[in-house]
């Protein structure tokens, strides 16, 4: 792809006892978009608010342009930062906070404020909207403000710490589709700080999930949900079932003590393995053609496909299938050798249960305000 | 049970307005005694605005009013900026000292004020002629400080932090920041700080009382004064006057108030939070 | 951050005009006329203790009628519909800016035995009533003058009180009583508490009012203070008076929010 801009070298971020980066190592490529993906408290906004100047890490550096700039203040930075709450400023309409940046600049003539500030409105399809106050306006047309505020600039690079957070469903996925056409029409790099795994795969060339203020696993989204380095990508990112397993050689894993084939290889013989099975790559047959048989212990319809947990010798699994089965009806399963993700142990082995839906529930517990990193000068 | 609460609230705001209605109708009395009302006139009035003594130093307590509401506003909304940024337990430590010019007594402070004056006259061999309006404006601004901070802090503390953060993003320097954006948002708190030291200072006798000098003398102070022997009406024509000026002030401030509770209240919403 | 440099013009004022004045009264209460050390000034402070005990004992009274008066008032208020609550929030304030030397003049006018009751008592046929010259009217002088100080900062609480809580205790099973002494009360505490200082406060320590107010034998801290610095002229004196009202007012604070086990923090509302 294109070249390196943004390079994060061992930068560790510490309040008090607190440590909210350790260690993190990132590049970001020129005209990227860049998902930081994370529960909360992993280290996401913490990491973008070092890119954006707001903080200093505690130890570490960060280059743009293979220039150092752990000291450069904020308005120096060709980065701009689309907030959280979109704060936008009250005192002012949305004119004038889109013109915000220029005005600053006083080499631009009232004109050509008004042309750039025209076009951004186009480009956030806002035209009309100029003498509105900021506070009369829907969620969504905040949002779409906020950005055009901030690539008024011309940044480099804009930073978008959960823009989409305070937005209902189907505006959301009108607003992903919006801001991936903005970053390609524009050329730019995007730097975007969610919780929402779907949002991740959805719009990122590259996927950086977080936990602990560690990077867990960089990747496409492609490659960080069919191969998830450990149980906890697995486990974030979408839905899994996670068991333990022996890798017996190469292409051949072994688990409920059977042997199956499988498209992963180097593991040391008979290494304790994870082994990860999406729900939806299940194949339900006739108990007899299968290689386990089970029993349906619970059905949930979700619309799309039923959600079925299933008894195998006392370990459940999620499954998810178009065809209705009731509960207690017994089922076999086929699983292909390319479904079949083998991880090597981690810390987070065991950690998740038999199966395990993180994102759904977790997310609505954690949703309206992730406890800021920086809450330490808070009383 | 709510008509009970209704009637002492009726009985005490006539407690409370009772004396001032006796000064108010005591300023149209044609009789010199307040206990006794004799005809209506507008003659105080009249021999208000000739008495050139009384209206200096009506002047005299609006200058110190305004330049050291003016002061305090200043050092006071950096101090809150200031203190807001501190650490936990330097800011706890700095906000009691703030409180102690509002939990002391206020004769306390105006001793304590006229001793370091007398101290610092005796070191300079100058003793009383230290007093006048320097020192009262020392002390009207150290008593109108913590209004200031109090009434500021809490503005601050509301503000959403990224909006700072937003301005610094945009390309302005810290002072600009403060400048362009904060101000906006902690000025409700800044202008109702100004009014209470405002108006602090135009009433305060206590402090003024023991830290003035004969150069430089104020309304409330030459009243107590005037109050050792029996008053002439026209202080209560100024009275009635100044009680008219103060009733419009607080309209005014009321009306700011409710204002920015309705901005506050549309900011909520729009995010569905509520 | 740099920001807390901003505070750097108020800390060098707090120093010098909050915290060196304290240590000068300090210094003249332990010193002679001539600079010398001296215990007498602390010593002869025994002699006043009858005049702390009046002040204290007045003061006290005071508060608690205003905390009596007040607590109706506030409760009223905060059950009021907005419009209202800023109307009479407004009148709570108006008070406190006028001068409250006018306004005690007002009130002795009222009570003196030829003032406007007791002439209007007079028209009756009924003799004139001993309504000043007497520590009661002295008590009347500070709960007068210090009644909105009481007013604000219970109303403030009150007007927090979330009105689900009281919705709450109302399904829980309370009836109005219960309601108030479970739920409002409780949660009213630290406005009560800072309201009773607020009270408390200027009325250990006026000088004005009993003067006004007071009989011959009423003679208060603060009229010995003020006769120290004005006709007596013994700042020694004076500034160890000083230092004794002040350490007996922090005393009197941290009882109070001792004795009420409050861990909320203070709120000082104006």
């Amino acid at each position: 792809m294109s070249k390196e801009l943004i390079r994060l070298t061992d930068c560790v971020m510490q309040f008090d006892d607190d440590i909210v980066l350790d260690h993190l190592n990132l590049y970001i490529n020129d005209q990227e978009f860049l998902t930081l993906l994370g529960p909360s408290g992993c280290g996401k906004t913490t990491t973008l608010r070092i890119i954006g100047g707001f903080q200093k890490p505690t130890s570490g550096t960060i280059y743009f342009d293979g220039q150092e700039m752990n000291d450069v203040p904020p308005h120096m930075r060709k980065i701009n930062t689309v907030f959280q709450r979109y704060a936008l400023f009250p005192h002012l309409d949305v004119y004038e906070n889109i013109a915000f940046g220029l005005r600053l600049k006083k080499t631009f003539s009232e004109e050509e404020i008004a042309k750039e500030v025209t076009e951004m409105l186009e480009l956030v399809s806002l035209r009309g909207f100029e003498s509105r106050k900021v506070n009369s306006l829907s969620g969504g047309q905040q949002q779409r403000v906020a950005i055009a505020r901030a690539l008024i600039n011309r940044p480099q690079v804009l930073l978008l710490d959960e823009p989409l957070g305070a937005l209902d469903l189907r505006l959301r996925k009108d607003m992903q589709n919006e801001l991936k056409r903005i970053q390609q029409q524009l050329g730019i790099t995007f730097i975007y700080v969610t919780h929402d795994q779907e949002e991740a795969l959805a719009m990122s060339d590259t996927v950086v999930v977080m936990d602990q203020g560690r990077i867990q696993q960089i990747g496409t989204p492609e490659d960080i949900y069919n191969e998830p380095k450990n149980a906890f990508v697995a486990d974030f990112i979408g839905e899994s079932n996670i068991l333990d397993g022996t890798m017996i050689e190469d292409y051949a894993v072994e688990f409920f003590g059977r042997r199956f084939k499988c498209v992963d290889k180097g593991f040391a013989p008979r290494e304790s393995v994870d082994v990860v099975i999406r729900p939806e790559d299940i194949d339900i047959v006739d108990p007899s053609e299968g290689h386990l048989s089970g029993t349906v212990t619970s059905v949930t319809f979700k619309g799309v496909h039923y959600d079925i947990i299933v008894d195998f010798k006392g370990f459940k699994w999620l499954i998810q299938t178009t065809d209705f089965y009731p509960v207690d009806a017994i089922i076999g399963i086929r699983l292909n050798p390319e479904d079949i993700h083998i991880m090597k142990k981690s810390a987070y082995s065991g950690a998740f249960g038999d199966y395990s839906s993180y994102s759904a529930e977790y997310d609505e517990i954690s949703d309206p305000e992730e406890p800021s990193e920086d809450d330490a000068d808070e009383e | 049970m709510r008509r009970t609460l209704k009637l002492c609230t009726i009985l005490t705001f006539a407690f409370l307005y009772i004396p001032i209605l006796v000064l108010v109708v005591a300023s149209f009395n044609a009789g010199h005694d307040i206990a006794q009302f004799q005809g209506f006139t507008l003659y105080n009035y009249g021999e208000l605005f000739e008495d050139k003594f009384l209206l200096l130093l009506l002047r005299n307590s609006f200058i110190m009013a305004i330049v050291s509401a003016v002061l305090a506003t200043a050092i006071g909304t950096l101090a809150a900026i200031g203190i807001q940024a501190m650490a936990p337990r330097v800011r706890s430590a700095v906000m009691s000292v703030t409180n102690i010019p509002l939990t002391n007594p206020d004769i306390v402070t105006g001793v304590s004020l006229a001793l370091l004056f007398s101290f610092v006259g005796l070191l300079l061999k100058r003793q009383d002629a230290m007093l006048g309006f320097a020192t009262l404006l020392i002390a009207h601004v150290t008593f109108n400080l913590p209004y200031v901070i109090l009434s500021v802090l809490p503005k601050l503390r509301q503000m959403d932090p990224s909006l700072r953060d937003a301005a610094l993003d945009l390309g302005c320097r810290p002072y600009q920041a403060f400048f362009k954006v904060t101000i906006f948002e902690i000025l409700p708190g800044i202008i109702s700080g100004f009014i209470m030291a405002f108006t602090m200072s135009l009433d305060d006798f206590v402090i003024s009382y023991f830290v003035y000098g004969p150069k430089f003398i104020t309304l409330p102070v030459e009243i107590y004064t005037q109050t050792k022997k029996p008053l002439h009406p026209k202080i209560y024509a100024l009275f009635t006057l100044m009680f008219f000026a103060m009733l419009l002030l607080m309209i005014i401030m009321n009306l700011l108030q409710s204002r920015d509770e309705k901005r506050r209240r549309n900011r909520i919403f729009p995010l569905g939070a509520r | 951050m740099r920001n807390k440099l901003a505070a750097a013009p108020y800390l060098l004022w707090m120093f010098i005009f909050i915290l060196a004045p304290l240590a000068v009264v300090a210094y003249f209460a332990f010193t002679d006329r001539s600079g010398a050390f001296t215990l007498s000034n602390l010593a002869s402070l025994q002699n006043y203790t009858p005049i702390f005990v009046t002040s204290v004992v007045l003061a006290l009274i005071a508060a608690l009628i205003c905390l009596i008066i007040a607590y109706p008032v506030a409760y009223f208020m905060a059950l009021a519909d907005p419009f209202i609550q800023r109307l009479l929030m407004m009148l709570v304030m108006l008070p406190m800016c006028m001068s409250f030397l006018l306004r005690t003049m007002a009130l002795v006018a009222l009570l003196d035995d030829t003032g406007i009751i007791n002439s209007f008592l007079g028209n009756l046929g009924i003799a004139p009533l001993p309504l000043t010259r007497n520590n009661a009217a002295v008590v009347l002088g500070m709960v007068y003058n210090f009644l909105p100080y009481m007013i604000l900062p219970l109303y403030t609480v009150m007007e927090k009180i979330d009105p689900r809580l009281i919705e709450a205790a109302q399904d829980l099973g309370c009836d109005s009583r219960q309601t108030f002494t479970k739920v409002i009360l409780p949660l009213s505490k630290s406005g009560i508490i800072s309201g009773f200082t607020m009270v408390f406060v200027p009325a250990v320590s006026t000088f004005y009012i009993s003067n006004k107010l007071g009989g011959t034998s009423t003679v208060l801290i603060g009229d010995v203070i003020e006769s120290q610095f004005k006709t007596a002229y013994n700042p020694n004196l004076g500034a160890a008076m000083a230092l004794g009202l002040m350490v007996l007012v922090l005393l009197c604070i941290f009882l109070m929010n001792h004795f009420t086990d409050d861990d909320d923090e203070e709120v000082i509302t104006l």
